[in-house]
């Protein structure tokens, strides 16, 4: 009988057997691709860094030089995502870099300043977003797509993200969402919401009649169970929908999730505020993801 | 791995890109053949990885985290494909080694061939683990957070996994069943 030393011995030489290099044209077919692939947005870490906006904000963090990009492009909530990557295994751990361009771990009085007006777009949008922050603690990139406060994870987190896309792949069921994509997107208001409203375990609630800055649309609120197990979802991901050239676009930070969704048609462009909370957030916080849903305009 | 091309790339340089796809192809390419044990599967899985990673780039927090962030990518992708072979092709297909066979006897030959039917009974979760630890020579601790599994689970698979080649070889060191009939 094998001994384990000897049996160890046996599969690390046989492991060192094989193909060491990969080949041209595999490496080339990556390459052809990348440019017709969409990185996806971030999460609830800022990766993109635009100029700040406004200039009282660069007033105001000069000293301390957080590049105020965008924080709702990094993507929402939720990599779109907004509340915190939940069992996202691309972002491994929260450390943070000492790298002055980055937006450092949030604090609890947040990086953006109580009555400033931010954009909350993203570069590509083809129309602006700006909000005014209510109080203080929220933190982001303005400019990335995406606001949060108390560090956005369960339990007290928070977070707003925004979607401005022509189409969009509700998912028949978030947690196997890679086979659940519809080939058409839903393209208005009411496809959207009728789409989200049909969306498996969601436990969506009747949508409403809505304004926002002027424009009509309709709020709907979903959930994600509180049972659901990440893992055992397509790529550890709990998604609700996907945008051309992004798979998934929005997906959820964890179990319990509530996601009010604003749905909107500003000027043919189909927009999606979306605030996403738990059970455990205070009361005044969801109160203020309110108040910057409310304080929105549209450019 | 340059945390200033891995920055650059997550802000969509695609020369940068290029030059982290250059870097880790071929690493990882050699990953996912150990693990799937076969040449057009591991292809097509670290085409993938590669793509995973342009993608999800904006994503990754710390950017010196990159080559695990970028393994566990790949193991992903080769979960994947792994799931492609169960579905179209026969569970015990060998395949040749792709290098000269040591000249060291029709035992070694046994043992590889025993070797390769005990690793491909192996779940894609164990595989990764044997090939991570004892390929990469990675620590367990390392492995496990790679894979994002606990390292209790790590070791576990891992012994597992070991017990099931070594019973490969064993079962080819006993003699025929109808020796031993005779």
């Amino acid at each position: 009988m094998s001994s384990d030393p000897e049996t160890t011995s046996i599969v690390r030489s046989w492991l060192d057997e094989g193909v060491t290099q990969l080949p041209d044209r595999v490496l080339d077919a990556v390459l052809d691709q990348v440019p017709a692939t969409r990185q996806r947005r971030v999460t609830w870490w800022p990766a993109r860094r635009n100029e700040p906006m406004n200039t009282m904000l660069k007033l105001g963090l000069a000293a301390v030089v957080v590049t105020v990009a965008a924080l709702i492009g990094v993507n929402s909530l939720g990599s779109s995502n907004v509340g915190g990557p939940g069992s996202d295994d691309s972002a491994p751990t929260p450390e943070p870099t000492a790298t002055p361009e980055l937006t450092p771990e949030p604090t609890p009085e947040g990086n953006l300043t109580v009555g400033e007006t931010y954009s909350i777009s993203l570069p590509e949008y083809p129309i602006a977003i700006s909000v005014t922050i209510p109080a203080a603690g929220w933190w982001g990139e303005p400019g990335g797509g995406v606001l949060l406060i108390n560090d956005a994870d369960p339990p007290a987190g928070a977070g707003i993200i925004t979607f401005v896309d022509d189409g969009y792949h509700v998912y028949g069921d978030p947690c196997q969402w890679s086979t659940t994509r519809p080939d058409t997107p839903a393209t208005t208001v009411d496809e959207l919401v009728a789409a989200l409203s049909a969306q498996a375990s969601r436990d969506a609630l009747a949508p409403v009649d809505i304004t926002l800055d002027g424009y009509a649309g309709m709020s709907i609120t979903l959930h994600v169970p509180d049972d659901a197990d990440f893992a055992e979802c397509d790529e550890d991901r709990f998604a609700s929908w996907g945008v051309p050239g992004e798979d998934p676009a929005r997906y959820h930070q964890g179990p319990g999730q509530i996601d009010k969704l604003w749905i909107l048609d500003v000027d043919g462009h189909l927009v999606v505020i979306d605030t996403a909370y738990y059970e455990g957030t205070p009361q005044s916080v969801v109160d203020q993801l309110e108040a910057i849903v409310d304080s929105i305009s549209f450019d | 791995m340059d945390t200033d091309l891995v920055t650059r790339a997550q802000r969509g340089d695609e020369e940068a890109f290029a030059s982290l796809a250059v870097a880790t192809g071929d690493r990882l390419h050699a990953v996912a053949h150990r693990i799937l044990r076969d040449l057009d599967l591991a292809e097509d899985a670290t085409q993938q990885a590669l793509l995973a990673i342009w993608r999800d780039l904006p994503q990754l927090r710390d950017p010196a985290r990159f080559d695990a962030w970028s393994y566990r990518l790949l193991v992903r992708a080769c979960y994947a494909e792994g799931r492609k072979e169960r579905r179209w092709s026969p569970p015990l297909r060998l395949l040749p080694s792709d290098e000269a066979t040591q000249a060291d006897g029709a035992s070694m030959v046994i043992d590889r061939d025993q070797l390769e039917r005990g690793f491909r009974r192996l779940s894609i979760d164990h595989r990764a683990v044997v090939v991570l630890h004892h390929y990469l020579d990675w620590p367990l601790e390392r492995v496990a957070e790679t894979l994002g599994i606990p390292a209790g689970t790590a070791r576990s698979r891992l012994h597992h996994a070991m017990r099931g080649l070594r019973a490969a070889l064993d079962a080819d060191a006993r003699p025929p069943a109808r020796e031993v009939a005779q």
